[in-house]
């Protein structure tokens, strides 16, 4: 049975992080159908990848993972509760999950160090506690060197590591990652990637990523296939934690 | 890094559109301090002039013209006999181009009336009589139309002798031509004829019974209309017309800036699009990219109105320099007009937000995910 709709999320004892059934997101007033009838579960602490070609819905699933968009019909629920109907979706996101894009998204009128702090706002804290968390956090992805570098200033890596840095600002429990190499070379994207399982392990988090290469997806614990905005394969989730 | 900050790098974004809307906005300002201190400006210096001729109550005829109708000189004789009156004064005031000067006041007055007590001669002697073909022009007037005491002025096709110069304790006294109603009334051909009376109730009457004795006068005395001094200009249909005219152009000039401001703030949410929805991804809320919106075009209101009051300010000194009426004008350049003129800049420019912040409340945040 679905909990009462609620922020408090993280209170709620459930087995599974993400759970979803008949999950359908239609756009352009149905005539396209970017997620069918999607089933899933996402244990918590489990590194997740999507894979599938481009427009079988990977994005679209990651987009209502986040509550950035609702979804046509089925249920989504983040530890029991329902996604859709959350009374407040900015602040789960602020509380509880972590993005990562494929382009970095970095306000390019901001400094690193500044960027990092933007996602703070909606949580209780200083100005001081902001920047003292925000540099502590670019320590922590090796930037401590560009605090004050503005993206515009930064190398494609280091512009992921501020974007990673700033997911983690309000040391969400989920990670989630829309092609987080797919705009850097191979060195790099080696570099990052290893970043975000260091981190998704030292803070325990669940890590879902979408990411079109094979290489990347053999790293993590369970990987999703998808077609058409179907599922193709999906191995058994693993016991949540 | 506070709100303030990320408000503020928001207009430092495009700081060329920024700064011209900047100076579209205070240039609308600059408009509203220029026309509504000069028109205030206009309505005290007459109330001080009153003042400083002794004048409690001014019976006029004040239609839409500059200067009040003319009406018969007898009926100063039927208010100085209503009780509570100490003295009259009657006037004939007129607005006309005299030589270089487009527009002088005229003060004709009541020979041996109070209205002459306050002139202090600067320069030269006072008329010898009523009918003297002489003047006594008031320092700035002197300094405006170039003259000294033994220089001649020609007034309704008569050459008339600047005898003195006076200081009138008043701007409007200080501006104007003052001469004998007599001769006046002879040389205009307007005998018998005055348009204003200056009337001096007796010592220690309140406001209220000032008011009291106008409402008898005015019963009495149906030609023209008793106003108390202070009230007379605001209250006449020409000042009005001045004063809803120079309100009307402010507020043109501030509608231009709503929509200037209007303007930038829509580029601005349509540019940052994406930037707002990556805001809205990371976790702010809608009502918080609201308030970023609303204070951003709420700090430019506020610096395009400080510019404004600047500008209009300096414009208006600028005025006061200029010879065709250095010593004429007398804006109301108070705190409170400036005050006044802020805070509608950053009305304007909160108002102009309104919109553009809602355009951007209804972005979806998923849109962060593309591009």
């Amino acid at each position: 049975m679905t909990e009462e709709p609620s922020n408090n999320v993280r209170t709620a004892a459930m087995r599974y992080v993400f759970e979803a059934n008949g999950l359908c997101k239609d756009f352009d007033e149905g005539r396209v159908r970017a997620l069918r009838g999607v089933n899933f579960r996402i244990a918590q602490g489990e590194f997740l990848a999507i894979m599938g070609p481009s427009g079988c819905g990977k994005t679209t699933l990651l987009q209502l993972l986040g509550a950035l968009d609702l979804p046509t019909s089925g249920s989504l629920l983040y530890r029991g509760v329902s996604l859709p109907a959350l009374p407040d979706p900015a602040l789960y996101r602020a509380r509880e999950i972590g993005m990562v894009f494929q382009a970095f998204h970095l306000l390019p009128t901001f400094t690193a160090v500044e960027n990092v702090q933007l996602p703070m706002f909606e949580i209780e804290r200083s100005a001081s506690q902001r920047l003292k968390h925000a540099i502590n956090l670019l320590k922590s992805v090796g930037l401590e060197h560009r605090l004050n570098h503005f993206p515009g200033m930064l190398s494609g890596g280091e512009r992921q590591r501020v974007a990673i840095a700033r997911s983690l600002a309000n040391n969400p429990s989920v990670l989630l990652a829309d092609e987080p190499t797919g705009n850097l070379d191979s060195e790099n994207a080696h570099h990052i990637l290893d970043l975000i399982i260091r981190l998704k392990r030292e803070r325990q988090m669940t890590l879902v990523l979408v990411t079109h290469d094979p290489s990347i997806a053999l790293l993590a614990s369970r990987t999703i296939r998808m077609i058409d905005g179907q599922i193709a394969a999906d191995p058994p989730a693993p016991q949540s934690h | 890094m506070t709100f303030f900050t990320i408000i503020y790098r928001g207009l430092q974004r495009r700081p060329v559109r920024t700064g011209l809307t900047l100076v579209g906005i205070a240039i609308g300002i600059a408009a509203v301090v220029a026309l509504v201190g000069i028109s205030r400006g206009f309505e005290q210096s007459w109330a001080s002039g009153m003042k400083a001729r002794g004048t409690d109550i001014v019976v006029s005829n004040m239609g839409s013209a500059l200067a009040p109708k003319p009406f018969r000189a007898a009926v100063r004789d039927a208010i100085a006999v209503i009780p509570q009156v100490a003295a009259t004064c009657a006037i004939f005031v007129d607005l006309t181009g005299i030589e270089d000067s487009s527009m002088m006041v005229v003060s004709a007055r009541e020979w041996g009336g109070f209205s002459w007590q306050n002139l202090k001669l600067v320069a030269g002697r006072m008329p010898k009589d009523a009918l003297e073909p002489a003047l006594v022009l008031g320092q700035n007037a002197a300094e405006a139309l170039k003259k000294k005491t033994g220089d001649s002025i020609q007034l309704e096709s008569t050459e008339l002798t600047v005898v003195g110069i006076v200081d009138g304790g008043a701007l409007v006294e200080n501006g104007s031509v003052i001469l004998s109603l007599p001769l006046y009334q002879k040389l205009s051909g307007n005998e018998d004829k005055i348009n204003i009376i200056d009337v001096r109730a007796v010592p220690g009457l309140n406001s209220d019974e000032l008011k009291q004795l106008c409402a008898r006068i005015n019963h009495q005395i149906p030609e023209a209309r008793a106003m108390p001094a202070g009230e007379h200009v605001g209250n006449s249909e020409a000042y009005r017309f001045i004063r809803a005219m120079s309100w009307g152009t402010s507020l043109l000039a501030v509608i231009v800036g709503v929509l200037g401001v209007m303007n930038t703030m829509l580029m601005t949410v349509f540019e940052r699009k994406q930037e707002i929805c990556i805001l809205l991804a990371i976790g702010w809320k809608r009502q918080r990219v609201i308030r970023l919106i609303l204070w951003e075009s709420a700090l430019l209101g506020l610096l395009g109105g400080i510019g404004g009051v600047t500008i209009g300010c300096a414009g208006v000194k600028v005025l006061e320099t200029l010879p065709a009426i250095h010593g004429l004008l007398e804006p109301d350049l108070s705190p409170r007009l400036m005050v006044m003129a802020v805070t509608i800049a950053v009305i304007v420019g909160v108002i102009s937000g309104i919109y553009p912040a809602w355009r951007s409340s209804r972005l979806n945040p998923s849109l962060a995910m593309q591009g």
